[in-house]
């Protein structure tokens, strides 16, 4: 059976209380967790946390704009079986002509026709129980691609092309399934209707402070503090493209390199902006408005 | 168990229907269910389906569930002191424990707020007894006069007492409640504070004053009141900087198609290989997203001053998000010979060289369209005319609200040309879809 104890995150990654009881509720009633929140705020580290955590099968599917639904449960492979059936026909020719040697069609028979199915993620998770299933950025798809989903989600069982094989399972062994999502499309109302929905609210300086933390654990927290009042600032900017937590993070990484006297300075003098704001408009804006601020002393307020 | 409260979802604009209430009754066959905090958050999670909804759910929660009423704006504190649930609550808190009535009023709020978010998760982290070392101050541990660990034990027991409450009791108290619910119109009663989902009605006191949870859930409903990120945009206010993202997905309807078809390789081999080697040509219909949009605003007069921003920073965001041409030109009131490039109006660009442009081009003129009757004069029409005989994909959205457009002269005029829209995300995506009802003409 499933396991359904309430999993609140591990020491390298900090599960916000509400998405750990979403994530719970999921599980329980054997729906699909859909995810919507900024880009950076850990959307997709959730699945790949718990499935480490708990050394659970992880089976990842990256959405793209050319995803179909055959990539993600299961697509026949014409091609293979094509070339096997003129391989039958001339392995019978070659007989005809007394030929001993066969050509091979590795281990495969056109009358089995599940030999030519190849399993997507969604397929290999169903029929792994007690796994985890990670549909990503799904608003990258197609637009007909979350409807096309709906009735695997509903049923919880495929059927795979011609072979007509059923994969299904129950709501015991059902995979968890986290279905994240950057809004930059809006999902059909019907697709929504079927998963539990948690939207992750940019987090709070202090929260982001425990974030920052939990991945850089020996950092001073001086260098934190400095860090994350301009990190916070930055966002204030209206920026096209404001920073979020990975850049954050990415920020700090190449922060490590340096002495603590060292890495205020560079802080406070913005060392390291690329890091950080990745837009040419974005990046004048911050000179023209936060060095000017940084300069005078007292200027940074502290969070 | 419930029956009435998609019906006030509804009402708060949140949708919500029967399905819901099945789905809950699932969660309560799960086990999922304890106290109120926990059906705050099965709501959210199952009917919230976007963060605007997340504002408008928690009015109808509290509304519904807890008995008071949030008017549009106001702080979450504000109206739980309005709120006679409170004030029951308060009666009961302060029911034989005198000290307690030195208790700071915010204080009081949110012990009242943690009460009713406090969800079966927090219980057990008391039970588990983390919630009580994590509150543990260390440099104290060791000192042995404290006789704290009886207090505790106290504690967890009666924690315990909230998880041993089994499905049959949880549900005769929820139809208790419903029938209150019911009632509430006459007596005024409601779960927190009278009975209701805590054994003891008023948990915070029970529990010895030691505070269960934080305030994680409490804050967060806080927040939530008052922040615009948890609201609707009103799809019917002028752009501003506040709800340019809803119009920028009004503008995402803009798709070019083209008459051409084009051999869909992929599809002729896989269609052609299942039917055993029989291959048949399989054309489909080009679609692009190419997009080019000329964008005429009028920055003239302090009337229009106020727009000009947020509309920029839409078509800017635009050209980040797609690839297409945009140009920009500006003009004062109306045009004649020339328009802009730039927005102080120095770098004239004769009105023949836009009109030369390919046909295909979307224009959006922006404006108020008022001005004195004598500027738009019949040569001045006669040049608008031949942008919207050029330009089938053309579109007037303006600033001024509609029912003020019949007043002015110019203005009527003007309609009279162009199809005028008023400059909200509703009047956009209208124009938008007009638009794309046009065929495209041949370049």
């Amino acid at each position: 059976m499933a396991d359904t104890t309430q999993w609140e995150g591990s020491d390298k990654y900090l599960c916000d209380k509400d998405l750990a009881q979403a994530f719970h509720i999921a599980r329980v009633l054997g729906m699909p967790l859909l995810i919507e929140g900024e880009p950076g705020t850990g959307k997709t580290e959730l699945p790949l946390q718990y499935a480490r955590d708990l050394n659970l099968d992880l089976f990842v599917y990256p959405v793209g704009s050319k995803s179909t639904v055959e990539q993600f449960v299961a697509r026949f492979d014409h091609v293979k079986y094509l070339r096997d059936s003129q391989i039958e026909v001339l392995n019978a020719q070659r007989e005809e002509k007394g030929l001993e040697s066969k050509l091979s069609t590795g281990g495969r028979s056109t009358d089995r026709l599940s030999d030519y199915v190849q399993m997507g993620p969604a397929a290999k998770a169903y029929s792994t129980p007690n796994s985890v299933l990670l549909i990503d950025e799904i608003d990258k798809a197609p637009r007909e691609f979350p409807n096309d989903l709906l009735y695997a989600l509903s049923h919880r069982k495929f059927i795979m092309p011609e072979s007509g094989e059923i994969i299904e399972t129950t709501e015991l062994d059902m995979p968890a399934i986290v279905i994240t999502s950057n809004r930059e499309q809006e999902l059909p109302t019907a697709f929504k209707g079927r998963c539990v929905y948690h939207y992750i609210a940019f987090p709070s300086p202090e929260i982001m402070r425990d974030i920052v933390r939990k991945h850089y654990p020996k950092t001073d927290d001086n260098i934190v503090s400095e860090a994350i009042s301009i990190f916070y600032q930055l966002r204030q900017l209206g920026l096209e493209r404001a920073p979020s937590t990975r850049e954050l993070l990415n920020w700090l990484k190449y922060m490590q390199s340096f002495s603590k006297k060292e890495t205020i300075e560079r802080i406070k003098k913005l060392d390291g902006l690329g890091a950080l704001i990745k837009n040419h408009d974005d990046v004048r804006r911050v000179q023209r408005n936060l060095k000017e601020d940084l300069s005078r002393p007292g200027g940074a307020t502290r969070y | 168990m419930f029956e009435s409260f998609p019906e006030i979802c509804r009402n708060y604009g949140v949708p919500a229907d029967i399905r819901s209430l099945l789905l809950l009754q699932k969660a309560l066959n799960k086990d999922l269910i304890h106290t109120t905090g926990d059906i705050y958050n099965f709501f959210k999670v199952s009917l919230v389906k976007d963060p605007t909804h997340i504002g408008p759910y928690t009015q109808a929660f509290y509304d519904y569930f807890i008995g008071v009423d949030i008017a549009q704006g106001e702080r979450l504190s504000d109206a739980i002191l309005r709120a006679q649930t409170f004030r029951d609550w308060l009666d009961d808190f302060f029911q034989g424990n005198d000290e307690h009535r030195n208790i700071d009023m915010e204080d009081l709020i949110n012990q009242f707020l943690d009460e009713v978010h406090m969800t079966s998760f927090d219980i057990r982290r008391v039970i588990d007894g983390e919630e009580i070392l994590a509150e543990d101050d260390p440099d104290l541990k060791d000192d042995p006069g404290r006789g704290d660990d009886e207090n505790i034990e106290r504690l967890q027991e009666k924690a315990a007492d909230y998880r041993m409450v089994d499905l049959e009791e949880l549900r005769r108290r929820m139809e208790k409640v419903m029938e209150q619910q019911m009632r509430r119109h006459h007596g005024g009663a409601h779960w927190v504070g009278t009975g209701g989902i805590s054994p003891y009605g008023h948990g915070g006191a029970a529990l010895g004053g030691i505070r269960v949870g934080g305030s994680g859930g409490g804050k967060m409903a806080r927040e939530v009141m008052g922040n615009p990120q948890f609201y609707p945009v009103d799809i019917d206010a002028h752009i501003s900087d506040d709800n340019v993202d809803a119009t920028l997905a009004s503008l995402k309807g803009v798709i070019e198609e083209t008459n051409d078809r084009y051999l869909d390789i992929p599809i002729t081999v896989k269609e052609g290989v299942a039917q055993g080697g029989l291959f048949l040509p399989i054309e489909l219909d080009k679609t692009e997203d190419r997009l080019q949009v000329i964008l005429m605003i009028d920055n003239g007069g302090y009337s229009m001053d106020y727009y000009i921003r947020p509309i920029q920073a839409l078509f800017k965001k635009m050209k980040t998000r797609f690839q297409h041409d945009l140009e920009t030109y500006y003009f004062h009131n109306t045009i004649y010979k020339y328009v802009y490039e730039d927005e102080r109006r120095t770098r004239r660009v004769p009105v023949e060289r836009v009109l030369s442009k390919d046909p295909n081009y979307r224009v959006f003129i922006i404006g108020d369209a008022a001005m004195a009757p004598y500027e738009l004069h019949e040569g001045s029409i006669i040049t608008w005319g031949r942008f919207s005989e050029k330009f089938k994909k053309i579109a007037w959205l303006n600033p001024v609200s509609e029912k003020h457009w019949h007043i002015t002269w110019t203005t009527t005029m003007l309609r009279r040309i162009f199809s005028m829209y008023p400059m909200t995300p509703r009047g956009l995506e209208n124009a938008v879809l007009d638009m794309n009802k046009k065929k495209n003409k041949l370049a």
